[in-house]
């Protein structure tokens, strides 16, 4: 009985798949996967771009970052060129009573501009260049807040509610309702097509977003990354991705069987995952947004400089440990597909009223 | 019983629309024609027996399965419905033969079995190109391949005749004899009277919902009091064959064909007539034919459901 379920299941999923991964409804989720790559592949562009001007400018204006980091405020313009020489932009202010002026300097990497008001050294200010750590913070923020609760969520969406809603409006899932199968096999079966599709839609996006992130890197400064915290991350990040699907996949696939349209319960979702933040502890934990944060590898460091709306971004509120925060998603995935499979069961065709 | 469909004071309602109300029945194995106009109920009824809706009130058995358990009822069922969508991309023979694999067969006999249910349809040619290039009738005979495919001892068709040409018509209704033959259940539903009648082993009309009558067709005919059976003969005398049915007291009207040559009679005791005429035939009126004139689906369905929709 087991073996012919778990053979029913598989037949399902290789049905599936090709509905799944070619459905003309949902060409966008491609989009929606694939923005995020288009993104960090444009700043590792705009990166790569800055970092061949400040290049050239070094050439034509050579100085050392030693040289650069010795001036010290209170330096004269004079005792500032006679140190460092021309810079490469110099702008002047002058007014009746106050003149300012900035000279940029760049190593090569970093930019230096010295803010000079009346001829004396007032401000340094260092813009550093893109490192790995600042990126994956970044990238920590991104992934938290645009890719796990926008992408993945609405990906989601558009895969899942169709698996059932999909057919019901292309009156053909008699076809599966005439057979002899379970419906709660039929859920099931439906479920981890889904799950595939999305887990290789997302989980080949996020791949490609670190790749396109990382290359505004040089070879040895991703070596060194990846001999440390890198491989890890790039696992944890592939794994969240995948909870992710798995957990707002059995939600979407629960809205698609008891919603005739799965934007109310899209956007109620939307709602409760986006206020997760401010909800009690017990509440909390009946979202699949308080796991996957738990489980996220980049935990913003208790940095004062950091914006609060970052932080509270890439910091889960109250973490759990990651054994725990994946228990948490699966007996939620669980429960909810247990409703799905519940309502599959009593699953009636009647499509002249959908 | 268990070889019987049984709906027990089965009612289903689309939120305040009726669908079918206390509907009993016991459906014995044979060819069970359902007739009714539109919006009868008979689709309901054919989906209310496969479970794909459940009933608001009843109960039903197939076979003594529940309808609510797909895992038994489709072993032993089979439902060609109206909807004409298939998945997307599929061929012929892919449709079939996932269907089979769904049931649980292995892959090669999967791929026998679905060769030979597409040969019986006579769709072999044509059994790897994709359903969606596929004519009505075409389609309509996949349906039935899919249908007939695990060899199920109940075959519920919903307006299986629909757009088939007359050589696959009178092919198809040959396979539903042969299924009917060996003591399976073929339920159909249709439109063309003239063939239910000529299928049929019991018919249930249906109207707004109800179930009007049911039964084999002479059965039902015979119950209906109000209306007197016609019967048409032919014969050599028939002034004197007419004076000597007017006796009988069970005979009401008695009309002479224009041509002298036949009569209609209307009596309210069709045996009594019968066999009335076997000894006026003895005394010498000579009789070429006797055919009744109403004892046929077309009349029940003009008697009983009248002139709700012109029939075809």
């Amino acid at each position: 009985m087991i073996s012919r379920w778990f053979s029913q299941v598989a037949l399902v999923v290789s049905l599936e798949m090709r509905k799944t991964f070619f459905s003309r409804r949902g060409l966008w989720v491609y989009l929606l996967a694939l923005a995020p790559v288009l993104i960090w592949f444009m700043h590792s562009m705009i990166e790569l771009n800055l970092r061949k001007e400040r290049q050239a400018l070094n050439a034509a204006h050579p100085v050392s970052t030693a040289l650069l980091r010795s001036i010290e405020r209170g330096a004269t313009i004079d005792e500032v060129v006679a140190k460092v020489g021309e810079p490469f932009t110099k702008n002047e202010f002058h007014r009746p009573n106050i003149s300012v002026a900035v000279y940029q300097y760049t190593d090569g990497d970093n930019v230096f501009a010295f803010q000079f008001r009346d001829d004396k050294l007032m401000n340094i200010n260092e813009r550093d260049r893109d490192t790995i750590p600042k990126d994956s913070l970044i990238f920590a923020s991104v992934f938290q807040f645009f890719y796990l609760r926008l992408a993945i969520f609405f990906g989601c969406v558009g895969v899942f509610t169709n698996l059932f809603r999909g057919e019901m409006l292309d009156k053909s899932l008699h076809f599966y309702l005439l057979t002899p199968i379970r419906r709660e096999i039929l859920a099931i079966g439906k479920y981890f097509a889904g799950l595939i599709a999305t887990v290789v839609i997302f989980c080949t996006s996020t791949f490609l977003q670190l790749a396109a992130l990382s290359l505004h890197f040089t070879g040895s400064e991703i070596s060194e990354y990846l001999a440390g915290p890198g491989w890890g991350h790039v696992a944890s990040y592939l794994g969240v991705t995948a909870a992710a699907c798995v957990g707002y996949g059995s939600i979407f696939l629960a809205a698609g069987l008891l919603f005739k349209n799965p934007i109310v319960p899209a956007a109620t979702v939307l709602v409760w995952e986006g206020m997760n933040m401010f909800l009690p502890a017990a509440l909390k934990k009946v979202s699949v947004i308080f796991y996957l944060q738990s489980l996220s590898p980049v935990v913003a460091p208790p940095d004062a400089k950091m914006p609060a709306l970052q932080k509270l971004l890439v910091t889960a509120a109250e973490p759990v440990p990651a054994a725990w925060a994946l228990l948490g998603l699966l007996t939620l995935t669980i429960v909810v597909l247990a409703v799905a499979a519940r309502k599959a069961r009593k699953l009636e065709i009647n499509y002249s009223t959908d | 019983m268990q070889d019987r469909i049984i709906l027990d004071n089965v009612s289903r309602f689309y939120g305040e629309v009726l669908g079918v109300n206390r509907v009993s029945l016991s459906i014995p194995p044979g060819i069970t024609s359902l007739v009714g106009p539109n919006g009868s109920g008979k689709t309901t009824l054919m989906n209310l027996i496969t479970g794909l809706v459940r009933p608001t009130r009843g109960s039903i058995q197939v076979l003594g399965i529940s309808p609510s358990d797909p895992e038994k009822l489709f072993r032993v069922c089979a439902y060609a419905t109206q909807f004409d969508s298939y998945p997307r991309g599929m061929t012929g023979f892919q449709f079939v033969y996932s269907y089979l694999r769904l049931s649980g067969m292995s892959h090669d006999d999967c791929q026998r079995t679905t060769a030979f249910a597409i040969g019986r349809v006579n769709l072999g040619e044509a059994a790897h190109r994709k359903i969606a290039g596929y004519s009505k009738g075409m389609r309509q005979r996949i349906k039935l391949a899919q249908a007939i495919a695990h060899d199920p001892r109940v075959l519920v068709l919903d307006e299986p005749l629909n757009g088939l040409d007359p050589l696959v018509r009178a092919e198809t209704i040959a396979l539903f004899r042969e299924f009917a033959a060996e003591g399976r259940h073929v339920i159909v539903s249709s439109h063309i009277l003239h063939e239910v009648d000529t299928i049929s082993d019991q018919v249930i009309l249906l109207s707004n919902g109800y179930v009007v009558a049911e039964g084999k067709i002479h059965g039902v005919r015979e119950e209906m009091s109000e209306h007197p059976m016609q019967v048409i003969i032919r014969c050599t005398r028939a002034n004197v064959l007419a004076s000597r049915v007017f006796e009988q007291d069970h005979v009401v009207e008695v009309r002479l064909h224009a041509d002298g040559g036949g009569l209609l009679v209307k009596t309210r005791d069709a045996d009594r007539f019968y066999k009335a005429l076997n000894h006026l035939a003895l005394d010498g009126v000579g009789i070429e034919s006797v055919a009744p004139a109403d004892d046929n689906v077309n009349s029940l369905y003009e008697y009983l459901i009248g002139g709700e929709e012109s029939t075809r």
